[in-house]
């Protein structure tokens, strides 16, 4: 079950069929307005709030020109939010493509296989476990985002071993990541009750997924993360290809497809920690980004993990600056934002599937 | 022959609950943070007694213990119904956004209309929890008849989720809703005022003598529409009116105890298991089975944070979950085929 199994087997696999790389080359157009749309809502994230910053003042204020007041509200205040926001849709987006190819269904998504509410019972237990009388916290609360990704791992262990028991197929994995964040849910819910309010409400503003209280130290540490999956994502294009075959026939191009599925499930589940742990649950990303990805780029995989991430950013980007603005003094959760946007479109995917199926 | 065999066999089962529930009712009477002694129960309930023992038993004990019977029995009829009409092994109230909706109704009530008596917040919720249903099978329905159980089950969750951020909203907007929320939340038996029961029951009770008649055509439901049409059945007339059987039953029993999960979902499973065939059996059996595991949970929610006490929602998910995990792995539910 090691990487290096996998690898072996994906490379002596296909040498036919068209070149991932070459088909990717016809689509640089929408890879690039994507990007240029990543950016300009960079610009925007970091000039609308409370005081309105034009873009020649924000772009001053990033390298270090311009008033002293813009140069703190950018670099201090809005660059580390957007950067964090922009990142966690990365991850998320990355998780949801590597979770719908591994599992070949469309409908699997990081929320639903019990790793974000298993991240939450690692949150809630750590502001409970170190708080004092006086609803102080008596360790750091840097260290909330290591009870989150212990959480979101030992959930998503759990949902893993019982799929992994039952050879009952990729559907298997999201019933009983279903049932599983029931009980983790629960969990929250007993801890939540049974803990001081004040706890309570901040537990209930970090499950609602929100990157307001972005820190440059939180901007970092995601960046680490992110950047240390990018070698085994660099590898994963072409067994991500084969899987586009079904079991049998992925088996007889020399991939090892059990190895290789639980991999990428490993992956996936490790961005998914790394996102929920600094931003909380950011519902349906994960889900729709692969599929608008899907949508504009086509299956290949190496445009369709590219064209994931650019999407997941744009989102979490566009809707933390929804969240900023539609109550503005008030600041809604980021998560709702994109629950109103994304449970939308899921449902209307099943209702598709339901029709088609018929 | 065969048929009144089995019959027999299930009227045993049923029996054989009652007992098992008339039990349970006792020792929820006389277990909890204190312990009473048979006689001391005896004269509270049926003497009139006085003093603080007898007071805490039939103001306390005797309150939650019907709420949980009632509420357990509603449920679970309320999933059996679901189950059968949908052919879905995983339909439930809990898992389909019922609890999601109350939570946005109480919300709502809350913080739009500042309604603050428990009764109306209580309808509130009942409407909410209903609405959600409607909403779930609505989707269901117009996405046609091969609308796999999984696909129901992922439409219930995620319509739960896209409430769940309406309620994140609101909450934000106004913050002091948060308390009253957490209590909604929390769902059990215990501290809720007798008149909500008082008014569900009755609203029960006729829901559930409505069922009564249905259970032939719910059974040649089960094997699939077209021979059910062949059998005589109006099947669409009898799929709406169990639907809304179901969705009333639900909403009653989130207006008395909040949202309490997994009771819909396992019950009818376990009655199954114990060997009762046949809605006009099923159907009382189920709702045995659903108090039983109501009014189980509401005991051991008093031991499990003692002196605390835990909110039976959890308990339940905690002995719920497994018990599902355990029929999944069992492969009886009919959802190897996809």
């Amino acid at each position: 079950m090691t990487g290096a199994q996998v690898n072996s087997g994906a490379n002596s696999g296909v040498k036919s069929g068209a070149d991932p790389g070459r088909r990717w080359l016809a689509r640089p157009g929408f890879i690039g307005g994507l990007v240029v749309l990543l950016c300009l809502l960079l610009l925007l994230a970091v000039g609308v709030g409370s005081s309105w910053l034009s873009p020649d003042r924000v772009l001053r204020a990033l390298v270090g020109a311009g008033e002293r007041m813009d140069q703190v509200i950018v670099q201090t205040l809005r660059l580390p939010r957007a950067l964090l926001a922009a990142q966690a849709g990365v991850c998320l987006a990355l998780a949801g493509a590597l979770l719908q190819r591994a599992t070949r269904n469309p409908l699997a998504s990081p929320s639903v296989v019990g790793v974000v509410d298993g991240a939450a019972v690692g949150v809630v237990l750590f502001l409970w476990l170190f708080s004092n009388e006086a609803n102080a916290l008596t360790v750091s609360i840097h260290f909330q985002p290591l009870a989150a990704a212990a959480g979101a791992v030992v959930f998503a262990a759990i949902v893993g071993l019982l799929t992994w028991l039952d050879d009952g197929g990729p559907m298997r994995l999201i019933i009983y990541g279903v049932a599983i964040a029931a009980l983790a849910s629960a969990i929250v819910t007993l801890l939540i009750i049974l803990g001081p309010v004040f706890r309570a409400s901040q537990a209930l503003i970090w499950l609602a997924g929100s990157v307001h209280q972005a820190h440059w130290d939180d901007v970092v540490s995601l960046a680490i993360l992110l950047t240390m999956s990018l070698p085994f994502l660099a590898l994963m294009p072409r067994v991500m290809d084969q899987f586009l075959l079904d079991d049998d026939t992925a088996a007889t191009t020399g991939l090892a497809v059990g190895a290789t599925r639980a991999l990428l499930l490993l992956i996936a589940v490790y961005l998914t920690a790394s996102a929920v742990s600094f931003v909380g649950g950011i519902a349906f990303v994960g889900l729709i980004a692969p599929h608008v990805a899907r949508l504009i780029l086509g299956q290949n995989a190496a445009p369709y993990l590219i064209g994931s991430a650019l999407i997941g950013a744009i989102i979490v980007l566009a809707s933390d600056i929804v969240a900023r603005l539609i109550l503005a003094p008030l600041e809604l959760p980021t998560g709702a934002v994109t629950a109103l946007i994304g449970a939308p479109y899921f449902l209307y995917i099943l209702i598709q599937r339901g029709r088609s199926h018929a | 022959m065969f048929n009144r065999d089995r019959d027999r066999r299930g009227a045993l089962t049923i029996a054989g609950l009652l007992v098992g529930l008339a039990l349970l009712m006792l020792a929820s009477l006389h277990l909890g943070l204190r312990h009473y002694a048979p006689w001391q129960v005896f004269d509270a309930v049926f003497a009139n007694g006085q003093g603080t023992d007898a007071l805490i038993i039939r103001t306390l004990r005797l309150p939650r213990t019907f709420n949980a019977l009632a509420v357990g029995a509603a449920l679970a009829v309320s999933g059996l119904l679901m189950q059968s009409t949908t052919r879905n092994p995983l339909a439930a109230p809990g898992v389909l956004g019922v609890n999601a909706g109350a939570a946005l109704a109480v919300v709502v009530g809350l913080s739009a209309f500042g309604i603050a008596s428990l009764s109306a917040l209580a309808g509130l919720a009942a409407f909410g929890a209903m609405a959600a249903t409607a909403l779930v099978f609505g989707i269901t329905l117009s996405a046609g008849a091969s609308f796999s159980p999984v696909h129901v089950l992922l439409a219930g969750v995620t319509v739960a989720a896209l409430l769940a951020s309406f309620t994140q909203i609101l909450l934000v907007t106004d913050e002091s809703t948060m308390e009253a929320l957490l209590f909604w939340l929390a769902g059990g038996f215990a501290d809720r005022p007798l008149i909500l029961l008082a008014i569900a029951a009755p609203f029960m009770a006729i829901a559930f003598l409505a069922v009564m008649p249905m259970t032939r055509a719910l059974d040649a439901l089960m094997t699939d529409d077209a021979s059910a049409q062949a059998l005589g059945v109006p099947v669409v007339r009898i799929r709406l009116t169990a639907l809304g059987l179901a969705a009333i039953l639900a909403g009653l029993s989130v207006s008395v105890a909040g949202p309490v999960a997994f009771i819909g979902l396992i019950a009818p499973h376990i009655a199954r298991r114990l060997g009762v065939r046949g809605h006009a059996q099923l159907v009382p059996a189920a709702a045995l089975v659903g108090a039983m595991l109501a009014v189980a949970a509401d005991i051991l929610a008093r031991y499990l944070v003692s002196p605390g006490e835990a909110p039976v929602g959890a308990v339940l998910a905690l002995i719920g979950v497994p018990v599902l995990i355990a029929l999944l792995r069992s492969r009886r539910m009919g959802l190897q085929r996809r």
